[in-house]
């Protein structure tokens, strides 16, 4: 999504100026995604340059207000009724750190994976902390409904993020227990991952004396 | 000073059969909980997340280590002190709330009634915190939510929290790292052992105390 866009669907309700669009913008994204006031006067001029929107005048302040064109209305119709496109994702560091220390030889995988969901869940507590605020404990029915949904959304990333690294525990704790096979796809690449899988048991028992006090 | 832990398991042990047939379901824990502290539990099955609660709770007895309750040991009670300990001061939540030996047959049988509605917010989580655990010290939840609809399984988190912000201490097992982040501090298991925790135990204070 580009900033274009939300600013094209904040000025479908009324006109308004840049600084005020920036701080509609943050407000009703829970602060998610900061702008800066250039960013939102470079991509104005640039709506304006294309048609979608146009200058309404200035007001007693000097701030130039902007509504959207019929093509800018047109556009921000066909904008809510798409899917998302998946396809533009940037890639997940984690997914391919750990694609990575299944293949590379001498890495403690299920060390790198415990590690991961430790951090993860920590921030999966600091989320539900501040969703727990932000449906006020008690006083259920006065809440900021955009800000609880974007929460939302990072808990649930947060939470799919380490039901995933529990998937990979488990799956690489199966394949411990099978004849290895090299990877497909780089014939005589190496020694590949041959007699370096770590059994989940070895890692505990190193661990266990030093953690017993949880 | 309030340091003395309500819950502590010191080295605590639980081993299956003997010799040869001996599984091992918990090997030398230790850990405590707070007045004010809720720890929850994870990891995969048969990591011994229920015989952790088990054991905290008197429902089962170590094969090694000690569990105590209020610095009381555990272990030394009879029959009847145990059963009195269970009944008032450690509170037991377990899945879908099909069964709550705290509460009567017809509490059991009306809670899930309870639960039904909609719109009954606050009155209503203060019937299931009275139902649930009244004023006990000590709350042992084991995968309270179950399958329970997401709402209602928030409900019941929300209250177990609330409960422990008003000065019990509670332990919960769960597999869902959504649930597990209403806690304090998230404590893993693997193969009876501790292998990690998101945090360290409640209070500077309790770190530096050489007696605890």
């Amino acid at each position: 999504m580009s900033v274009k866009l939300g600013l094209l669907a904040l000025l479908a309700e009324e006109p308004m100026y840049g600084a005020r669009l920036r701080a509609e913008f943050e407000a009703r994204t829970g602060g998610t995604w900061p702008l800066n006031v250039g960013q939102v006067y470079t991509t104005l001029s640039r709506l304006e340059r294309d048609g979608l929107v146009e200058a309404v005048g200035e007001d007693a302040e000097g701030r130039i207000a902007y509504r959207l064109t019929s093509t800018g209305r047109a556009e921000v119709a066909q904008w809510w009724l798409s899917p998302v496109d998946r396809d533009s994702t940037p890639r997940d560091e984690l997914v391919i750190k750990l694609a990575l220390a299944v293949t590379v030889e001498g890495v403690d995988v299920p060390r790198v994976v415990q590690t991961q969901r430790t951090a993860t869940l920590k921030h999966l507590q600091d989320l539900t902390r501040l969703k727990h605020r932000a449906t006020g404990g008690t006083d259920t029915d006065s809440y900021d409904i955009a800000w609880l949904l974007v929460l939302e959304n990072l808990i649930y990333t947060a939470e799919a993020e380490v039901r995933w690294l529990d998937h990979v525990e488990a799956r690489l704790a199966r394949e411990a227990t099978r004849p290895r096979r090299r990877a497909a796809g780089i014939p005589g690449g190496g020694s590949g991952a041959q007699g370096r899988t770590t059994t989940p048991g070895d890692t505990t028992n190193e661990k266990q004396q030093s953690s017993t006090r949880a | 000073m309030g340091t003395t832990p309500i819950l502590r398991m010191a080295e605590v042990s639980r081993v299956h059969g003997s010799d040869t047939t001996a599984v091992r379901a918990l090997a030398g824990v230790s850990m405590e909980v707070h007045a004010g502290e809720l720890v929850a539990v994870m990891g995969p099955s048969g990591s011994g997340k229920s015989t952790l609660l088990n054991l905290a709770g008197g429902l089962d007895a170590p094969t090694a280590g000690q569990v105590f309750i209020e610095g009381e040991s555990i272990g030394a009670l009879k029959g009847d002190g145990l059963a009195r300990l269970r009944r008032r001061r450690v509170g037991f939540v377990f899945q879908d709330f099909n069964l709550i030996p705290s509460l009567t047959a017809i509490e059991n049988v009306a809670l899930p009634l309870e639960l039904d509605g909609q719109r009954v917010r606050r009155a209503r989580r203060h019937a299931i915190a009275r139902a649930l655990v009244g004023d006990r010290k000590l709350v042992l939840a084991d995968e309270p939510t179950g399958a329970l609809d997401s709402h209602t399984g928030e409900e019941v988190l929300r209250v177990l929290r609330e409960r422990c912000d008003a000065g019990a201490a509670g332990l919960l097992v769960t597999h869902e790292a959504r649930h597990a982040a209403w806690a304090d501090r998230v404590v893993f298991l693997r193969d009876g052992v501790v292998v990690d925790s998101t945090g360290s135990p409640a209070t500077a204070e309790t770190l530096l105390d050489p007696a605890v």
